[in-house]
């Protein structure tokens, strides 16, 4: 781990040491992320604003998620910078692109108290009162608890939608747990539309749901959504990264564990960061979102149906004092002015 | 005053905002209300759906290949058109998509059927009255031209996700040619067959049973055939909300990138779709041969 950070550490030194000199002298086009959910989103218009106002970039916003963003920065080098990058399902090639200079870890947590992991709706305790404090390996020995309207002899595991990192973390757990002879299914929400209808239609209509999401969310806040411990260990690195983060015919045994930490980057390209000059990357390193704000933001778009554009304009008006700490002052004041 | 030509007058931020909310929360409410009911009115159809799919799954696969090929002889009478038929599900199989492709065989068939069912009857309405067929045309060219995403929205809010939601979501595409060219076929009937008809005493149903529907038989054909395409178009964007099939294995690839993946996938819709298509529209010509002796 030392010697990762090191790596890191000795990068930054060369890119931006010989690079300081021009900073700021012209930020010129970038392009930024703006993955599809919300936390992303509001990051991603934040920084457009900050770094257009503040520090005179031209910003372009470009979709994308987790999996296509970062091939396509490793790859090809655009886009210049995915303000929320979910590191765990691109660990090995995260590492690989920084140690040979294509990447660059620029803020190594973005959004404070974030985590992946399994929850319950609180219709599900409301139902069953032993369900409050079990553990994932106690719930799994009650699959009629939670009946798949399929089959309703088994019980329905909603996993993460196809394509996402964690959709491979959650098959592999559902093996390594032994779910489909315990009874389970795992069901394939499809997309984030249908993961986030499949939770809302539950806990709307009192229904009993276990499944996969995360932290920060307004889902999370709004239906106050109950994590679930595994009860299990984590059963350390190798076992997560070379065999539960990969496809079941690359890796046919793997171990039960707890979820990993989840660990949020935000990452840009080594050429943007000689681009945009030393100034750009303190701000990106500096500009940390405390989660209970990050969850505020998220039910206030949610409750206004407010896309990134808002949400920036509600987050930057509302809560000065968080972000003026990001920037000095006279760019605040550039900022501040421009809204 | 310049202002106004530049600026469009646009409706307050904060109404339009509460009016979005208030859509929002009405239909939330209904949902609750009514969710329950509605889930309970479709759970016949999604009985019919698993138990269709799992007999498509635990039938021999040379059974279904057999049956396939039946099909498309009696559909065709044509040779090629069966080995080929038989060929391509070999091939898809042989590369691992037997359970995916039934899967999306299963949902096709059920939704062309129903489609079938409630669009034809709608297209005779429409057929009849010009009254219904101003009304109803605006809502046919809404649903094929809304985009799909739109819709999603509220079927999840009301029925989860799952096969029957996904069902809903392939036939609101899916449903207008049928529609469209049920009323097509009908209003085209020759008006003195019609008079002959009348002239012998037919009741109106007897005139629509044996002579107009009869004789709008391929047009009506032309219709379900691209009920049957439009439905398999939409099977990615069913898969988007919990429905297994071809989609699934397409979405996955699209997200990661998996070239061969998505290419396999795709072309077995593709294979689907061809067999499909020229099995219905080379029974549909049949059909106009037999109509029209002398082009024979």
């Amino acid at each position: 781990m030392f010697n990762r950070k090191s790596t890191v550490f000795a990068l930054f030194v060369l890119t931006f040491g010989a690079y300081s000199g021009i900073a700021n002298a012209a930020c010129g086009n970038v392009i930024v992320a703006e993955q599809n959910w919300a936390s992303a989103e509001l990051m991603a218009n934040v920084d457009k604003v900050i770094l257009e106002n503040g520090y005179g970039c031209e910003v372009e916003l470009i979709p994308g998620a987790t999996m296509p963003t970062f091939t396509s920065m490793d790859e090809k080098g655009a886009p210049d910078m995915n303000p929320e990058q979910w590191a765990n399902a691109v660990y090995v090639p995260l590492i690989k692109a920084v140690d040979e200079g294509r990447l660059v870890i620029a803020n190594k947590a973005p959004i404070t108290g974030l985590g992946e992991g399994w929850w319950l709706t609180p219709g599900s305790i409301e139902k069953h009162p032993e369900l409050k404090g079990m553990t994932a390996v106690e719930i799994m020995k009650h699959p009629e608890w939670f009946p798949y309207a399929e089959d309703p002899s088994k019980g329905a595991f909603v996993g993460c939608p196809a394509g996402w990192g964690c959709q491979l973390a959650n098959a592999q757990l559902f093996r390594a747990f032994e779910m489909e002879s315990k009874g389970w299914v795992l069901v394939d929400p499809g997309s984030a539309a249908g993961l986030d209808g499949s939770i809302s239609k539950a806990a709307e209509s009192g229904k009993t749901w276990f499944g996969y999401y995360w932290n920060p969310t307004s889902i999370v806040g709004k239906y106050d959504l109950q994590h679930v411990d595994f009860g299990v260990p984590f059963a350390g690195r190798d076992n997560w990264d070379k065999c539960i983060t990969v496809a079941e015919q690359e890796c046919a045994d793997p171990k039960p564990s707890a979820w990993t930490k989840s660990e949020v980057n935000t990452i840009i390209t080594s050429e943007f960061a000689k681009q945009g000059g030393q100034d750009i990357v303190d701000y990106i390193g500096a500009r940390t979102y405390p989660g209970p704000v990050m969850n505020g933001m998220l039910v206030w778009m949610a409750d206004n149906q407010a896309g990134g554009v808002d949400a920036a304009l509600e987050f930057l008006s509302k809560h000065e004092d968080i972000w003026t700490k990001w920037v000095s002052s006279d760019v605040a004041a550039k900022v501040k002015a421009g809204l | 005053m310049f202002e106004f030509f530049t600026t469009f007058p646009v409706m307050e931020r904060l109404s339009l905002l509460e009016l979005k909310k208030g859509i929002d929360l009405s239909f939330r409410q209904f949902s609750r209300a009514y969710g329950d009911q509605i889930e309970a009115f479709f759970d016949p159809l999604l009985h019919f759906l698993v138990w269709f799919e799992k007999l498509l799954l635990a039938t021999p696969w040379p059974i279904i290949i057999l049956v396939i090929a039946v099909l498309a002889w009696f559909g065709s009478r044509s040779w090629k058109l069966v080995v080929g038929s038989a060929i391509a599900f070999m091939l898809i199989g042989y590369f691992g998509m037997w359970k995916d492709c039934m899967a999306t065989v299963a949902i096709i068939t059920v939704c062309t059927i129903i489609c079938i069912a409630v669009g034809i009857p709608i297209g005779v309405v429409m057929s009849k009255s010009d009254r219904a067929q101003k009304i109803i045309l605006p809502i046919l060219d809404m649903m094929q031209t809304i985009p799909s995403f739109v819709y999603l929205v509220p079927i999840l809010m009301l029925l989860g996700i799952g096969k029957v939601p996904g069902l809903i979501a392939v036939c609101i595409y899916a449903l207008p040619p049928v529609i469209r060219l049920t009323n097509l076929g009908i209003r085209e009937v020759d008006k003195e067959t019609l008079e002959a008809s009348e002239a012998y005493g037919a009741t109106p149903l007897q005139k629509l049973t044996t002579v107009q529907i009869p004789l709008s038989l391929p047009t009506i054909f032309a219709g379900v055939n691209q009920t049957i395409m439009m439905a398999l178009a939409m099977v990615v964007i069913a898969s988007m909300i919990g429905v297994k099939g071809l989609g699934v294995p397409i979405l996955r690839a699209i997200s990661n990138q998996y070239l061969a993946l998505g290419l396999m996938n795709g072309l077995a819709i593709v294979a689907l779709a061809i067999i499909f298509d020229r099995i219905t529209q080379e029974y549909g010509r049949r059909i106009q041969k037999h109509r029209d002796p002398q082009k024979k």
